[in-house]
């Protein structure tokens, strides 16, 4: 295995949300960047001369705010593959026939499980075979100029997106070759992506990145960081998300970050989406003013359906549109796509590009209508905030004000709780399900303590789709809801009359 | 041998994270009678192993839902080999390599490398349920032939 992050206990600073100072901040960039040979290629002189010579358009920070001025829907899909050769061809065909405006590199698991060596493995196979056997492009095995040569081979922003609660030496790697995003945060990936690390570790680690980011900040150069709050992607109710959104972007805040993204997964309810999207955008910047950070950019991002996917083409494609017609009327800031292959898993890069066209296509119909004043739309909203303010204020108390601390405590008390999550320390007694009319409400929610009023509208909604599907009102409702979008549509929707 | 007196071991194998459905299939399998030990995601191949052997389990099924469970689940019945676990019932199932391809020819690959049945995506539990019994079954039926 590798050496591990951890960094001597007796220096350590106790956890807490305050900008890592200086010195100690040079101590951890030094160890950290020692844990692969790749990191002796990062030097933050030439990466800030780097990014200031890349023209603005191929700058995710600038790009975002851009798009917010234009109120343009951006599209951005993912992908990744083993080799560099085979990375980079998808790359350019995601920017020439996606039209991608922002080019995506998703790493493979063994990176972000940081497992260089194995992922070192998957390289060699790769080539071996002639086709990836990785998920993802290995970022710190190749190094910081293999990354700088992807860079240069669009003509879009590249984004990282790693799926990782441990991203200090990938964020440095891609950083120094000249992407400018990188998706990921300490609350949303440490609940969604590994077992065994604690919240406080995943934050301390992520601490790092947005310190990272607040040092290029410093020198000149804003780079873009992004926060995933579709979280583990399964029924994630929108006003969970936003609570993550909100926690994850006051610790970014802390650090300095002036240019956060927040992302959340489709209900592929058209007026469940645009409420997430308002609430989200209104309760990040109204909690970071009650911070007193008033210079934070937080634009917003819906993802396609995050769930299980149908087997039919036909289907799917219905679903890649209308996921662009839902984020266009939302006034997301941007949507990251799929494509037909997804119940199979990772796409070919043609496959990829038509679902970045697909959405595309629906995003420019869709333009420029919003729902703002249809009283469902309103009264949704308003729903949202009902459950998101009662929960971060709970949390910021259980901290003594320090975001950092009452995270943790709230997580071990189950006030924070993250449904379907893999993580030992998430109590996941929360559990999502879908209502009669396809809106994501709560069955069950743990100890999360949502107000008894919000919870009376969920559980009548929810009793009503019970009874109509005649499935018991308890955990079976989340289980089907699971399954919901996968099933066959001829089972959704049946073309025969009930006799 | 009754059903309910079976143990399973079950588990997301390698770097993978994807919970959900395995935790809805233990949720099944623990329903419908089995003794279920279930390791979660991020499981290393030997853990399952580990885990087999301290519960004498009867069947191991590994899920792999992000593409590399071809490299994951390499050389998993030469371990079982090895601890001894000659003869344990072996399923995988999921998204098992990268890309979309032909069933059978992905299923041969994973019934190659020693495991008695895959399963592809979307695949439900009632079907695995069924496997089971049958599986059992048959080897029941074995093992009195030996006897006899």
């Amino acid at each position: 295995m590798n050496a591990p992050a951890a960094p001597d206990a007796a220096t350590r600073l106790p956890l807490s949300e305050a900008p890592i100072p200086d010195e100690v901040f040079q101590n951890m960039r030094r160890a950290n960047l020692a844990r692969w040979p790749t990191g002796a290629e990062v030097d933050i002189d030439a990466a800030v001369e780097r990014h200031k010579a890349l023209p603005r358009h191929k700058q995710l920070a600038w790009v975002m705010r851009e798009a917010d001025r234009q109120r343009r829907c951006l599209t951005q899909p993912r992908g990744g593959c083993g080799t560099f050769n085979m990375h980079r061809d998808l790359m350019v065909t995601l920017d020439r026939e996606g039209l991608a405006d922002v080019v995506p590199t998703t790493t493979d698991s063994y990176t972000r499980n940081e497992q260089w060596q194995l992922a070192q493995h998957g390289i060699e196979e790769s080539e071996k075979a002639g086709r990836s056997l990785l998920n993802g492009y290995p970022m710190v095995n190749y190094g910081v100029a293999k990354a700088s040569q992807l860079v240069d081979a669009i003509d879009k922003p590249a984004i990282m997106l790693t799926g990782t609660a441990m991203p200090m030496l990938t964020g440095e790697i891609g950083y120094a070759g000249g992407y400018s995003g990188y998706l990921g945060s300490g609350i949303a990936y440490t609940t969604s992506y590994i077992k065994e690390l604690t919240i406080e570790e995943g934050i301390r680690n992520y601490q790092y990145l947005d310190r990272l980011a607040a040092l290029y900040q410093a020198r000149g150069v804003e780079l873009h960081r992004r926060q995933p709050g579709f979280l583990t992607g399964t029924n994630v109710p929108p006003s969970i998300a936003i609570v993550t959104c909100v926690l994850d972007c006051l610790l970014a805040a802390a650090q300095g970050v002036r240019n956060y993204g927040l992302e959340m997964g489709e209900t592929l309810h058209l007026i469940q989406d645009a409420a997430a999207v308002a609430a989200c955008r209104e309760l990040c910047q109204d909690y970071l003013a009650k911070k007193g950070h008033r210079d934070v950019f937080t634009p917003v991002t819906l993802l396609h359906w995050m769930g299980a996917w149908p087997h039919d083409d036909a289907q799917s494609a219905a679903m890649i549109a209308y996921g662009g017609t839902l984020a266009a009327i939302a006034g997301a800031n941007s949507v990251t796509t799929k494509s037909t292959h997804e119940a199979y898993g990772i796409p070919t890069p043609q496959a990829n590009a038509e679902g970045l066209r697909m959405t595309r296509t629906a995003i420019y119909l869709a333009r420029n209508i919003r729902l703002d004043g249809l009283p469902e739309y309103e009264r949704e909203k308003a729903l949202i905030g009902r459950e998101v303010r009662p929960i971060v204020d709970k949390v910021l108390e259980m901290g003594d004000g320090d975001v950092a601390v009452g995270t943790v405590r709230a997580f071990e008390a189950g006030v924070l709780d993250v449904p379907w999550s893999p993580n030992r320390g998430v109590a996941s007694r929360v559990l999502p399900a879908r209502d009669a009319d396809g809106y994501l409400r709560i069955v069950d929610p743990g100890r999360m303590p949502f107000p008894g009023d919000v919870m009376a509208v969920h559980e009548e909604r929810l009793r009503k789709r019970a009874e109509r599907e005649n499935i018991p009102y308890g955990p079976d409702l989340a289980v089907s809801s699971v399954y919901e979008m996968s099933e066959p549509i001829a089972k959704l929707m049946s073309d025969r009359w009930a006799v | 041998m009754a059903a309910n007196q079976r143990t399973l071991v079950t588990g997301v194998i390698g770097s993978d994270t994807h919970i959900v459905g395995n935790r809805i299939l233990s949720m099944a399998l623990e329903k419908s009678g089995y003794k279920v030990v279930s390791l979660g995601a991020l499981t290393p191949a030997g853990d399952f192993v580990k885990a087999a052997i301290e519960t004498a389990a009867d069947a191991i099924l590994v899920s792999s839902l992000y593409g590399q469970g071809e490299l994951d689940c390499r050389g998993f019945r030469d371990l079982c080999v090895e601890a001894g676990l000659d003869h344990i019932l072996l399923y995988v199932g999921g998204n098992l390599i990268v890309g979309k391809h032909p069933w059978p020819a992905v299923e041969k690959i994973f019934l190659d490398m020693g495991f008695d049945r895959a399963a592809p995506p979307g695949t439900r539990v009632e079907t695995v349920i069924e496997w089971l019994h049958e599986d059992f079954a048959t080897r029941d039926r074995d093992l009195r032939r030996a006897l006899d």
